[in-house]
């Protein structure tokens, strides 16, 4: 177990700088996600930290101990892959004692790590078969059991879940968060997708073109996103955003968009007048009951079950609304949207950073 | 399942028989040329009959306990044959091997443009390169020398079996790599434990054809080795043409003893040469 710090790390391949100075620390036994759009540099983040790419600038520490020029090997980390990376020609077993092997560990305790491993895993019945023997889900727990044998510092996983089907991805993400519970190892996870990072992670890292656009709890992303990319990033459905004009009067903010009147609350440090982007969660708005609130035509109806979608027309936006429950709204019926202003977000335009 | 016989199946079998009996008989007429040769008496064996009256194993008696001038080393010039293609075969698999990983897995710089150089040496037929390499090789003192024939061939073997070897293990994936080097493998342990399993189908074909490359081999072996000890039984067959009189039973006879070998090895190999000589040569 161990502490990581990432310092104004830099990474450029040639001419191309794709991290741009971050620094963040992650502390003993947290579970960190990195998330981000493809080509944010995460998974590169996450390479430099396992000694498999250079360190362009700045300083990564593990427990104090600078490792920039450390191998990997000396790092005391292990990775799981997107693609597992198993070696085909060795069975389970030996594909999990490989790395204590290569430590000459005494061959007793490499057999209980192993055991003990599979145990954890479930994959006691499976030791002697090979990796092209096992489905997917079997591969991804194969490819942990091979990370946790050793008992690293510091677990790394690149994507694990990519490659499995939905039903799997929930199934080993439980499993994840599970295995993180009860081993308490330090764990950096990279994934591109916000539902695993927003589900695992104890922090979130939301990164973007190099840069880290917000640190922390899923809750907090998602209830007060530092800007307009995290607010559109992280939740599904994404954020309803309307561009408006921001308007006071009467001790209340409201904005102009699309013809209406949109609840803002009270808002400081804002001028009369200012462009801005009108956030709302499509769990937080609702169909009024009163007759009051904003017109929209219904374009489409989603009953999930328990949910339903709704997708509607206001002026030229598109919103969705996420109610629990049913419905008997029908398609190009006209309905009214209420909206509490403590669930707006509001974000200026030209610099898209939140201001309430 | 019943095979279903439709007129579509029919025909498509049809017309693969008739590309396919000519081209077998084709191919056949050769070696049953050499067969009926090597199992004629002598005075019969330029009859043009399609089987001789009289079929005969004394030629082969005669190649196997030597007793004609011709093939007084039979047996020690079959040995040549092998010796020196067993080591062809193991020096170009070790050059190759190590050249291929180094330019495929550690990424040495400049490791492409030096394997782009070796191959640019076949655009020069090997039998130009043959004086300049007699020629070297009398520099070096090896001429008379099996090594300098040994050296010559895996020269000759290697930057196709580099290339070889290359892009079948390019088809690795490189997280196997990552993986073992996060698992705390040197280089090479990583060659060694990782590398060289995953790799055995190629190396298999890759040195089965330069074991049968130097094993055919005419025109280096008669000019490099002089010494009617230290020839190959291809050279020594050569050999048979010298005079007016050739002995034709007992070089066909010869030559089919010879021929089987390497029929026997790719037969072996045969499952391994196939995957592993095309490997790579597709993007798949």
């Amino acid at each position: 177990m161990a502490s990581v710090s990432f310092s104004n790390i830099e990474k450029s391949f040639g001419k191309f700088k794709i991290i741009h100075g971050i620094s963040f620390d992650i502390s003993d036994g947290e579970f960190v996600v990195l998330v981000g759009p493809s080509g944010c540099g995460k998974s590169t983040l996450l390479r430099m930290l396992a000694g498999l790419e250079e360190i362009s600038g700045g300083e990564i520490s593990i427990d104090g101990v600078v490792v920039n020029d450390l191998d990997s090997k000396d790092r005391d980390i292990a990775m799981v892959f997107q693609s597992y990376a198993l070696y085909p020609h060795m069975t389970v077993g030996e594909n999990m004692a490989f790395s204590m092997k290569l430590r000459k560990a005494d061959g007793a305790l490499i057999e209980k790590r192993v055991a003990d491993a599979a145990h954890v895993l479930n994959l006691d019945a499976l030791l002697d078969r090979y990796p092209r023997e096992l489905s997917g889900g079997q591969r991804q727990r194969v490819a942990m059991g091979r990370a946790i044998v050793r008992d690293p510092k510091v677990f790394l996983f690149d994507e694990p879940l990519s490659n499995l089907d939905a039903k799997l991805r929930v199934a080993m993400r439980a499993e994840i968060k599970a295995l993180h519970q009860r081993l308490k190892t330090t764990t950096v996870y990279v994934t591109h997708d916000q539902i695993e990072a927003m589900t695992m992670a104890d922090r979130i890292v939301v990164m973007h073109d190099g840069i880290i656009e917000q640190i922390g709890t899923p809750l907090e992303l998602f209830d007060r996103p530092k800007n307009l990319f995290v607010a559109q990033f992280i939740g599904s459905p994404s954020m309803n955003v309307l561009q408006g004009t921001l308007r006071r009067g009467d001790g209340q903010c409201w904005v102009e968009a699309e013809g209406h009147r949109w609840p803002a609350g009270a808002l400081s440090q804002t001028a009369d007048g200012q462009r801005v982007h009108y956030g709302v969660r499509p769990g937080d708005l609702r169909l009024s009951t009163s007759g009051e609130g904003i017109p929209a035509r219904v374009i489409v109806v989603e009953p999930t079950g328990a949910e339903t979608e709704l997708l509607l027309q206001v002026g030229e936006s598109r919103v969705i609304v996420v109610m629990h429950g049913r419905t008997g709204v029908q398609p190009d019926d006209i309905v009214k949207l209420e909206i509490d202003p403590l669930k707006a977000h509001i974000f200026d335009e030209a610099s898209s950073h939140r201001l309430n | 399942m019943k095979k279903r016989i439709t007129l579509k199946a029919v025909t498509t079998e049809a017309k693969l028989l008739l590309i396919g009996i000519p081209l077998l008989i084709w191919t056949m007429i050769p070696i049953y040329h050499m067969f009926l040769f090597a199992i004629s008496p002598r005075d019969s064996a330029t009859s043009g009959r399609l089987w001789p009256d009289a079929p005969t194993l004394k030629n082969f008696e005669v190649v196997f306990l030597e007793k004609h001038h011709y093939l007084n080393h039979f047996w020690l010039q079959m040995w040549n044959s092998l010796i020196i293609a067993v080591a062809v075969g193991v020096i170009t698999l070790f050059v190759a091997t190590a050249a291929a990983f180094a330019i495929s897995r550690l990424r040495v710089r400049g490791g492409r443009t030096v394997m782009n150089l070796a191959l640019f040496t076949y655009f020069i037929p090997a039998a130009f390169l043959a004086v300049p390499m007699y020629k070297t090789m009398g520099n070096y003192g090896l001429l008379g020398s099996q090594w300098s024939l040994i050296l010559a061939m895996v020269t000759i073997a290697s930057p196709y079996c580099i290339w070889v070897l290359k892009q079948a293990s390019d088809k690795l994936p490189y997280e196997l790599d990552e993986a073992a080097m996060m698992d705390g493998a040197s280089p090479l342990q990583l060659f060694r434990l990782v590398y060289l399993p995953l790799m055995v189908p190629s190396l298999v074909a890759v040195g089965t054809y330069a074991l049968l490359l130097a094993w055919n081999e005419y025109l280096y072996a008669f000019l490099l080795l002089s010494n009617d000890r230290s020839v190959t039984l291809g050279v020594a067959l050569g050999s048979f043409l010298s005079a007016d009189d050739s002995p034709w039973e007992l070089l066909m006879a010869t030559g089919l003893i010879y021929a089987l070998p390497p029929a026997a090895i790719y037969y072996t190999f045969k499952r391994y040469m196939v995957s592993g000589l095309t490997a790579g040569a597709v993007k798949s």
